[in-house]
């Protein structure tokens, strides 16, 4: 499987990342370096409020932060502008949300389809596309309003939408906040088996502790700010997560 | 999946208000459209009916009432040209044809329209235009019929048929005369009956709905009528008489005399009206002739004369007016409808932001998102404006069969090209003008602040 990382760049690529709230004298937001090899797959932790949202907002170029860059696939996200910048967005980063923020009134494989129009993917491959990986995730009735289905469904279309374009990188924001325990080692498992047969690396926001012996590598944003993340420090758990 | 479909996802998200603002967008335009068409189809009534004639003579009070009334048959004219008046008139040199008109009868509510054969053989019923018979021929004797082709559908009658005609025209009753049954009986001439020998193919002019006979034959009748009231007023004298001398024997006038064209007096030939069109020598200009002519005639005091587009241009300046403030009003529905289509979209901007800025997430553009809701606001002005042309073409053909039975007046409404794409172009340009408020809002909307929560 092919996925839209351009030849041997790491997914993504963060460096002296500084980001303020409208009129704050600090950073906020500060991240010396971050690197995410391709496919690969990392849980960046922290407190409720501490910025974790907003980070991948930067990285997906919603916010421009105030000082450093975020290259992904080797494309600097803010030397982009308006509309470049949300093509590319929709060609490369794929995005799960802890509320899955499906389109209200569009059937499953709409949304999985809405996703598949603004990423530059040949037309006459996006019903087959989304079929497919509909299917593959379990959706039967993809042809259902996404808001009759049940939250496990819904969940699943939402990461289908993520990684239909095959993108160099999956953005989750909290993806199991809202899931009992059970629920959630599910719903991790899927995110992460689904990024790894689009070929595409993950960063997954979480302030669940039980996530952490699901990846092999753990972040947090106080780590990072102080410069101290590091692969190999921050590896924990084994086997789980790439 | 492609821009389409996410229009029409949020359209039909949002049923009721999409219904009801298409249906306020449909008001307007149909309002206009009707409007505009039966404007441009009256206007077209009007010029098509007096056909190729230069001028009409008669006595009526002033000359659009002479036009309506001869030429649009509204109604039988009060007074009528002598028969001297008429031979001294048409002796003049300059005309081409000077075709008497008589009206004043009916069959079955519908005008019957008294001339002589050059009414079809010289008149015409637009430039250049013959008239054409569906069936049959014209008539050349006495007592025979022509229909007009919407006569001929009206009232069913075939060739060969024999009908009685009926005095007068039918009067538009008061609702106190109709309860108290106070009004006259009409007046049957049920001792002569007409023939129909032919049946005229539709001109659109108001002689599609008359009954058409020979003038001599309309003389007869009421020659008919006159001798009768005249023996009728001789043989209460001799009853009289009768009484006082005691004779009994039976004194009944059965009329059985019919009257003929012999029995006619000078005063039994009365025109209500004269078609006429001045002559175009070879060498001469016609229209040149025609203003000429025209101030002769005028000088006469003891007649009306007057020139058709003269009185149409009068009528429509007239009805301009009134005209104009419909059509003031019909823009005012149509502005209310371009705003209801800004309330609409713009109240539902604010239920919609999750899903701009979900759009914006996968990777449309803020300048994408612009134009998808400006295109559903101009759908909503396209879905508004087609069912506004089908409810105009289905108003219109109301009002005209309105306009048919209650004044007589033959519309053909229709649509023209350049008509339906102007009122159908400006829908559709409020629509846009009315999208673009809410287009900004969906263009401004803050992706980040509506991908809650935000950590």
């Amino acid at each position: 499987m092919t996925n839209t990382n351009s030849g041997s760049h790491p997914a993504l690529e963060v460096e002296t990342l500084g980001f303020k709230y409208g009129g704050a004298d600090g950073f906020a937001i500060s991240v010396p370096a971050l690197r995410l090899g391709a496919e690969e797959q990392i849980l960046l932790t922290g407190g409720s409020g501490t910025g974790k949202s907003t980070l991948l907002q930067i990285i997906a170029g919603l916010f421009n932060p105030d000082r450093g860059s975020v290259r992904v696939s080797g494309r600097d996200m803010h030397s982009m502008h308006g509309a470049a910048r949300d093509r590319f967005r929709g060609a490369h980063i794929g995005m799960i949300f802890q509320t899955f923020n499906l389109l209200q009134g569009f059937t499953a494989k709409e949304n999985v389809l809405a996703a598949l129009m603004f990423s530059g993917v040949a037309r006459s491959e996006h019903q087959e596309r989304a079929s497919d990986l509909l299917k593959k995730l379990g959706i039967a009735r993809m042809d259902a309003p996404v808001e009759s289905l049940s939250v496990g469904q819904q969940q699943r279309v939402a990461v289908a939408r993520a990684v239909a374009c095959k993108p160099a990188l999956v953005l989750a924001d909290e993806p199991t906040a809202s899931l009992d325990p059970e629920n959630s080692a599910s719903a991790i498992e899927l995110i992460q088996t689904a990024c790894r047969e689009a070929g595409a690396a993950l960063l997954c926001t979480s302030h669940d502790p039980a996530m952490r012996g699901r990846f092999g590598r753990v972040e947090s944003l106080e780590n990072l700010r102080s410069g101290a993340a590091s692969g190999a420090e921050s590896r924990i758990g084994a086997g789980v997560g790439s | 999946m492609n821009d389409f479909t996410i229009i029409r996802r949020s359209l039909s998200a949002r049923k009721l208000s999409t219904v009801l603002t298409s249906l306020s967008v449909a008001v307007a335009v149909a309002l206009m459209l009707v409007l505009l068409m039966m404007r441009e189809s009256g206007r077209a009534a009007f010029e098509r009916g007096s056909g190729n004639m230069h001028m009409l003579v008669s006595l009526d009070s002033d000359p659009l009432t002479g036009i309506l009334n001869s030429v649009y048959l509204a109604a039988p004219p009060r007074r009528a040209i002598e028969h001297a008046k008429f031979q001294d008139l048409a002796s003049k040199p300059f005309w081409a044809y000077f075709i008497p008109t008589q009206i004043g009868d009916s069959y079955r509510g519908l005008p019957v329209f008294a001339t002589t054969e050059e009414f079809f053989t010289k008149f015409q019923p637009g430039e250049d235009e013959k008239w054409r018979l569906k069936a049959g021929r014209f008539f050349d004797k006495n007592f025979e019929i022509v229909l007009g082709a919407r006569a001929a559908e009206a009232t069913g009658l075939k060739i060969g048929d024999k009908i009685s005609l009926t005095h007068g025209m039918p009067q538009p009753r008061s609702a106190e005369s109709q309860s108290k049954g106070d009004a006259p009986a009409p007046h049957v001439h049920d001792e002569y009956k007409f023939e129909v020998v032919g049946i005229l193919e539709p001109t659109g002019g108001a002689h599609d709905r008359a009954v058409l006979t020979s003038i001599t034959s309309s003389w007869i009748l009421h020659a008919h009528d006159r001798r009768e009231k005249e023996e009728h007023a001789s043989g209460r004298t001799e009853e009289h008489a009768h009484d006082e001398h005691d004779h009994d024997h039976d004194h009944a006038h059965d009329h059985e005399a019919m009257t003929t064209e012999a029995d006619l007096t000078d005063a039994d030939k009365k025109v209500t009206g004269v078609y006429a069109r001045v002559v175009s020598r070879p060498g001469s200009n016609a229209s040149a002739m025609i203003p000429v002519v025209f101030g002769q005639m005028r000088a006469d005091s003891s007649i009306t004369v007057a020139q058709p587009s003269q009185e149409i241009n009068k009528l429509f300046a007239i009805v301009g007016s009134v005209d104009q403030i419909l059509i003031a009003m019909a823009a005012v529905v149509a502005a209310s409808s371009g705003i209801s289509i800004l309330l609409a979209l713009y109240n539902s901007m604010e239920q919609r932001r999750r899903q701009v800025a979900v759009l914006r997430v996968l990777g449309a553009s803020a300048g994408r998102i612009f134009r998808l809701v400006l295109c559903e606001s101009l759908a909503l002005g396209a879905i508004g404006a087609a069912a506004g042309v089908a409810g105009a073409l289905i108003g219109g053909r109301i009002v005209a069969n309105e306009m048919k039975s209650r004044l007589g007046l033959v519309l053909e409404p229709s649509i023209s090209w350049e008509l339906g794409l102007g009122v159908v172009g400006g829908a559709l340009l409020l629509a846009a003008i009315a999208g673009l408020l809410p287009a900004a809002v969906a263009y401004r909307t803050s992706v980040a602040k509506n991908l809650r929560p935000l950590g």
